[in-house]
């Protein structure tokens, strides 16, 4: 039987004249080996290739000569930047309401969460079916106001927009209850000691609520702009990229060239395009929560 | 000693791991049998059939066929995955082949020669359709067959005859104005009429299901049936770029200012820059456009099996199928077909036995069953099997209807001034294609509103800069 040091732990094992294939170390190695196996197989290598395919100059002049994908550098920036920020600061705002504590609110909650627990495709096909400019609901109510109807799909801003909403829509709660729980970790003695100073409603979320979420809520927009950096299956389920190819974002874009057009390293160069700045997320990421 | 065992065990399950990754199953038992993938048929007949072609070359050929279907869409991304990755199937039939498939990767020397089937069906083929697999292969400098064509599909209107009736004009199909103008305005005119006649019915119905989108590979056939109308042409007959060419410029400019006023007009749905091919099918099956062009007998292959219409009074008696308009100068029209072709990828083990069974459903008999059973979707490559009466005569109704769908595809076919599409003279209108250059002409006419000549001028440079890359 091996013999416990005091503090109760097993002694390491002598390493002089003893084989290297019974280090600790390296039975540790083994038994993590199938899972390094599998992250070197399905994560290192793909990405290494995957930077070699996209390693090709004449790629990148190719991807840049194209039109649409010059547009497309633009709306995935629109994406990012106006549907994750309006997303966010709804989700913060939104959160003060869910965090009252009345049972009503409780049911209000649950219900809050259904967009996001149901599935995507559903959700966009019926977005798209009130969309529609002959037979949607959208229109239907414009025209029973004597309104016009708009070609809501048809036309690149709303069509944009109309993915922007959905992506608000969908992604809202899950935010939101991030948001909740940020705010139940908030002591309320703060709040107290807020009251007694004569602090009301919005002096509260100024100097007590807002600066002690604000590490929170540069986490999650960080987080949030990762996520929808790649997101492909709200705008292409929305629109597929129309119309005329106005409202592609990297992702969806990519998706064409490697699919529809067979060109894997035209697709691989446009996510490689986008690389620099989810790595610059990350990174800034990761000072944040200092992993 | 115990525990040096179970310290040993460790190195059998990284061992076996390894050896997983090393020595791929799925690899040795694959050629064992012959691989096909076969496009989803848009019926269940046609899977039937094919099923049962592949029994039959099972047992005569002692083999095993792993036969897959899979939808038009999903199969062409599977296909492309597959030539790139070099993991292939032995036979691949996808109704994108033609001009996705075939021109790019002949052209990257990715498919197997097959002018030697092509050599043994010669006498039985349509010469027109052949050239369609005719492609360049980029290593060897030379063109050959990488594909064998099967079955074609071109241009047709298909419309309601009910609603003109409705409308108060003729619905006989060969008292429909044939004359440019004449033509497009008559489905106007329906639309104008059927909305006066009931606003609250017909409030939201458009004359003209034109789908002028990206999304939509109808809408190439639109466009380059429009360009044909105006003479104008995009290649010459070596695969050089002419489109900007005074007149073919020209042609393409009024093409583009015509299909933008079309949609402007009021007569077209909104949401036609936004249809995927199927849209303008739904439109039409739900009555909410009077008609549409349409390169295929979808439209009305699905009525046939419609069953909620027992009867097929939609297919024989409310609808009607007839040809494009003559052109402006008033020359009867031009028709462009795309002929579906079956490749097989040069990777695959077993190109002997692939050849086999494709010459062995295309033998006459077995494929006309197969191709009958798309209820005339598909117009067959070959002369003895259009020789059939069924092309010429369709379907009778069960009241003894005629059939006004099949024999006017049939006409177009063999009557009317025919040609493949183009991709077979230069891979790079395949990715012209791709791209949906002139599906992106038109939004920019009528969705930013740009002027025609400002669109074709970007078009034209954009087809240019694409060739330039095929060097």
């Amino acid at each position: 039987m091996a013999r416990l040091t005091r503090a109760g732990v097993l002694p390491a094992p002598a390493r002089a004249g003893r084989s290297v294939f019974r280090s600790r170390t390296l039975q540790g190695f083994l038994f993590t080996a199938p899972l390094l196996g599998i992250f070197a197989a399905f994560v290192i290598y793909p990405i290494l290739l995957g930077l070699y395919y996209a390693s090709d100059p004449d790629s990148y002049r190719a991807i840049f000569s194209d039109p649409v994908f010059r547009a497309t550098l633009a709306n995935t920036l629109w994406y990012v930047v106006v549907a994750v920020n309006v997303k966010l600061f709804l989700a913060l705002l939104l959160s003060g309401m869910l965090d009252y504590p009345y049972p009503w609110i409780r049911l209000l909650s649950a219900l809050f969460l259904i967009p996001w627990a149901v599935p995507a495709l559903p959700g966009i096909l019926s977005f798209r079916w009130m969309l529609n400019s002959q037979w949607g609901i959208f229109n239907h109510l414009l025209t029973k106001f004597g309104l016009a109807s708009v070609p809501w799909l048809a036309q690149p801003d709303t069509a944009l927009g109309a993915i922007m909403v959905f992506h608000i829509w969908k992604y809202l709660p899950f935010w939101t209850i991030i948001f909740v729980a940020g705010r139940r970790a908030i002591p309320g003695e703060l709040y107290e000691a807020a009251a007694i100073d004569g602090a009301g409603v919005v002096k509260n979320f100024l100097y007590v609520t807002f600066p002690l979420l604000r590490n929170l809520y540069l986490i999650c927009t960080l987080l949030s702009m990762v996520f929808t950096l790649g997101d492909f299956t709200v705008p292409w389920l929305m629109t597929g990229g129309a119309p005329g190819d106005s409202t592609h974002v990297l992702a969806t874009l990519a998706y064409r060239y490697t699919f529809h057009m067979g060109r894997l390293e035209w697709g691989l160069a446009t996510f490689t395009v986008a690389l620099p700045v989810t790595l610059l997320f990350i990174f800034l990421l990761m000072r944040w929560v200092k992993i | 000693m115990w525990r040096r065992l179970a310290r040993r065990a460790l190195w059998v399950p990284l061992a076996l791991f390894l050896a997983t990754l090393v020595f791929p199953a799925g690899a040795a038992l694959a050629a064992d049998k012959l691989v096909v993938w076969w496009n989803k048929g848009y019926y269940p007949e046609e899977d039937a059939a094919m099923q049962k072609i592949v029994k039959e070359f099972e047992a005569q050929h002692k083999v095993e066929v792993d036969l897959s279907f899979t939808a038009q869409e999903d199969l062409l991304k599977k296909i492309t995955a597959a030539l790139i990755a070099r993991r292939v199937p032995d036979v691949a039939f996808c109704f994108f082949n033609d001009w996705q498939v075939v021109p790019k990767f002949g052209w990257d020397d990715k498919l197997a020669d097959t002018s030697d089937v092509i050599a043994k069906l010669k006498p039985r083929y349509n010469a027109k359709m052949l050239e369609v697999a005719y492609v360049m292969n980029n290593k060897t400098k030379k063109r050959a067959y990488y594909g064998v064509p099967i079955e074609a599909q071109t241009m047709h209107i298909h419309y309601w005859r009910d609603l003109l009736k409705e409308a108060g004009l003729e619905d006989d199909p060969a008292k429909i104005p044939m004359k440019w103008d004449d033509y497009w305005s008559y489905w106007k005119k329906a639309q104008d009429a059927l909305r006066r006649k009931d606003p609250a019915k017909y409030g939201k119905l458009y004359g003209i299901g034109m789908t002028e989108s990206t999304r939509a590979s109808d809408t190439l056939y639109n466009f380059e049936m429009a360009l044909l109308s105006f003479n104008g042409e995009l290649l010459d007959k070596d695969g050089k770029v002419v489109a900007s060419q005074p007149k073919n410029r020209e042609a393409i400019i009024k093409t583009l200012t015509w299909f933008g006023d079309l949609f402007t007009s009021g007569y077209v749905p909104p949401d036609a820059t936004n249809w995927t091919d199927g849209d303008n099918n739904a439109g039409f099956h739900s009555r909410s456009i009077v008609m549409t062009p349409n390169p295929s007998q979808s439209i009305p292959a699905a009525q046939f099996f419609n069953k909620d219409d027992p009867q097929r009074d939609n297919y024989f008696n409310k609808m009607a199928t007839i040809e494009w308009p003559n052109g402006p100068d008033g020359k009867k029209p031009r028709y462009l077909s795309a002929v579906k072709t079956i490749i097989i990828p040069k990777d695959s083990k077993s190109q002997k036995l692939a050849k086999d069974f494709i010459l062995f459903v295309l033998e006459p008999p077995r494929f006309l069953e197969y191709i009958k059973a798309a209820n005339g979707r598909w117009f067959p490559a070959f002369k003895d099997l259009y020789a059939d009466p069924f092309w010429r005569t369709g379907h009778r109704g069960p009241r003894g209807e005629k059939d006004n769908h099949v024999p006017v595809a049939t006409t177009i076919f063999l009557e009317r001034d025919n040609k493949v599409f183009e991709h077979y003279k230069h891979p790079a209108i395949s990715q012209v294609y791709d791209e949906n250059i002139w599906g992106k002409a038109m939004a920019r006419i009528a969705v930013e509103k740009w002027p025609a000549d400002k669109a074709a001028d970007e078009a034209i440079e954009r087809m240019k800069a694409i060739f330039a890359q095929y060097k």
